[in-house]
């Protein structure tokens, strides 16, 4: 067995062992979470209400150029926040433009200050990493800045950043230690390359950029670093957008490319070399065509690296303790409650096998395996009809199946799709596209012509979104819809 | 060197006083004025006040802590002052961590572990 050590709390406890008073199996922590992200903090707070001894472990290990961050895990961080605060960036410097044929006059040029945005950013980041930090603290939760790891049963090490270790154990635990970017694996990309590890706080604008990648995250950063007026390519290897409606994903690519962000398909970069030193400096990026001999070279200032995320697994000791991997891809196989295959180990949130990768997805996990865990409750996260949007210049929002994915579960013969392009009002005085809206939705024709998929493209896909997956949640039907009265002039009533 | 107590009155003394300590870690408490007697208009004051002060031994050395006392209720009522617009200030008692995010309002202040938590940890 292992001595755990407790600075703070003096003295271990002497346990009393008499004929009438069974010793129990004590733990340091009733539970343990490791990683303090969108996942692993909702179950910690929610654990922390039924008066549970948690502790919760963070740590960032800092990235290949040396960025790192505070408590809140990748969605308030490098993620979700971060993204859609610049996301939003990008769409005033177009409502700026637009503004001109409303009325408005001005004669300056406008010009964008990369740094002004990102220290505004990073600030409100801060804050939210102090919520975190007081939410945590107020609700007894105990939260270590650590990297955790299993050293045998029931038990983990914790190394902080002076490279301090310290013991403990716990009845239960959750892994919630979520991703990290991809490299390639190339000449140079450790070393000159970013990801959006490093993007969102860079402390000098990115100038011209080549993003490798075609995932929602290498859409999502080339559209907002274009509409802030910089020179961006995407050097894409097949196809956009892996696994989403693959026409929706080539609308949006078809309207990234009118307004001004360069494409290069079919290639992948070999090798980064540096041409001249500076922030930003001067990088030559030598690809190579898949489906030839052909080779490319070109400059950037930055090349950011988006081609997926990796799973925190590999390096968190679970061979100690007995749980499985998918040794390929790093995901943690687990049962519909979230069990992985040692019982008193849980997991959640981007580390998990075949689900969605998403904040709210982890949240809800967590909270419910929690209520599932002390508070006597059975519902289970339900995975079905999760709304998801991509926040890029022409935003996409989605629940339910994708055109592809339905017709290979339910026949084409079985399924119907309705669609509609649609010219927001907003876009029509400024001159703005009237051809590139566009929302569909597919139907199953033996269930009721029961609404199975939801598609939008367009502004605040987001939005609309979101009250459609209630719907479809209910069971919403072709007739349902046709039924509900539109709102009256607003994208959603198409 | 352990650390120092500097107080002030208003918004033009707090932020000279804050810009001649640049480069050391500076705390500041804001409160509402004192009447003849010491006793604050602002009750949330009058509770925040001593646990703050019980916790300052805690502040890490050449720390700078600025007692602020901001003006009376109704300048502190006028949504347009400059703790309000500059400091981005939403009530009084707030106990800050000068030039970063880090700031506990009203009955955060109340709560030791957070004060202390304000003080010693980054």
């Amino acid at each position: 067995s292992v001595q755990a050590h407790k600075e703070e709390d003096g003295p271990q406890k002497t346990m009393e062992v008499n004929r009438f008073t069974p010793v129990p199996a004590s733990y340091d922590y009733d539970l343990i979470v490791i990683g303090g992200g969108s996942g692993g903090l909702a179950a910690a707070k929610e654990a922390a209400k039924y008066e549970k001894k948690v502790m919760v472990l963070d740590f960032v290990t800092p990235t290949p150029q040396g960025s790192s961050w505070g408590l809140g895990g990748t969605c308030v961080n490098v993620g979700c926040i971060p993204k859609k605060l610049m996301h939003q960036a990008a769409l005033l410097g177009q409502a700026l433009q637009d503004s001109r044929k409303f009325g408005w006059q001005f004669t300056e040029e406008v010009k964008h200050n990369w740094m002004t945005m990102t220290e505004s950013v990073q600030n409100y980041i801060g804050s939210l990493n102090w919520g975190y930090r007081v939410a945590l603290r107020d609700t007894k939760v105990t939260y270590e800045n650590a990297y955790g790891e299993f050293v045998g049963p029931h038990t983990i090490k914790a190394t902080n950043k002076k490279g301090i270790e310290k013991l403990y154990t716990a009845e239960r635990f959750i892994i919630a230690t979520g991703e990290r970017p991809r490299y390639l694996g190339i000449p140079g990309d450790k070393e000159y390359c970013i990801s959006s590890d490093d993007l969102f706080s860079l402390p000098y604008c990115p100038g011209k950029t080549l993003v490798v990648g075609a995932s929602y995250v290498a859409l999502e950063c080339a559209g907002f670093l274009a509409g802030l007026g910089l020179d961006v390519t995407v050097m894409v290897r097949s196809i956009l957008l892996r696994g989403f409606d693959q026409d929706m994903a080539n609308r949006i690519g078809e309207y990234m490319k009118e307004h001004g962000v360069n494409f290069i398909r079919k290639f992948v970069p070999i090798k980064v070399e540096r041409v001249e030193e500076g922030t930003p400096g001067i990088l030559k990026v030598t690809a190579k065509s898949t489906a030839g001999e052909q080779i490319i070279e070109g400059e950037y200032n930055t090349v950011l690296l988006a081609i997926g995320r990796d799973p925190c697994t590999r390096k968190i000791g679970l061979d100690k303790v007995g749980v499985n991997i998918n040794e390929k891809t790093g995901k943690i196989p687990v049962n519909d409650a979230e069990q992985t295959n040692v019982p008193y180990i849980y997991a959640i949130g981007d580390i998990l096998q075949d689900k969605l990768e998403l904040t709210p997805v982890a949240i809800q996990a967590g909270r419910l395996l929690v209520r599932r865990l002390y508070a006597g409750a059975t519902t289970k996260c339900d995975y079905v009809n999760v709304p998801t949007t991509v926040f890029t210049p022409l935003e996409y929002g989605a629940c339910g199946y994708s055109e592809e994915t339905a017709v290979e579960k339910f026949g084409e013969e079985n399924i119907e799709v309705y669609h509609s392009h649609f010219w927001p009002l907003e876009w029509t005085v400024p001159s703005r596209d009237n051809n590139k809206c566009y929302a569909k939705i597919i139907c199953n024709i033996q269930d009721n012509e029961r609404v199975i998929g939801f598609h939008v493209l367009g502004p605040n896909a987001g939005e609309v979104t979101q009250g459609f997956a209630a719907a479809i949640k209910c069971g919403l039907t072709k007739e349902q819809l046709d039924s509900t009265v539109g709102i009256h002039p607003v994208c959603a009533e198409v | 060197m352990g650390w120092e107590e500097i107080q002030v009155r208003g918004y033009s003394e707090f932020v000279r006083t804050a810009q001649s300590y640049h480069g050391r870690p500076i705390f500041a408490l804001f409160c509402g004025d004192k009447d003849a007697e010491g006793k604050s208009w602002c009750p949330d004051c009058v509770t925040a006040e001593p646990i703050v002060r019980k916790e300052l031994h805690n502040l890490p050395d050449e720390s700078v802590f600025i007692y602020c006392l901001v003006g009376d209720r109704a300048y502190w009522k006028d949504p347009n002052n400059e703790f309000r617009r500059n400091l981005k200030l939403t009530g009084v008692p707030t106990l800050l961590k000068y030039g970063t995010p880090q700031k506990l309002v009203e009955e955060e202040c109340f709560k030791a572990e957070l004060v202390r938590m304000l003080f010693t940890e980054d």
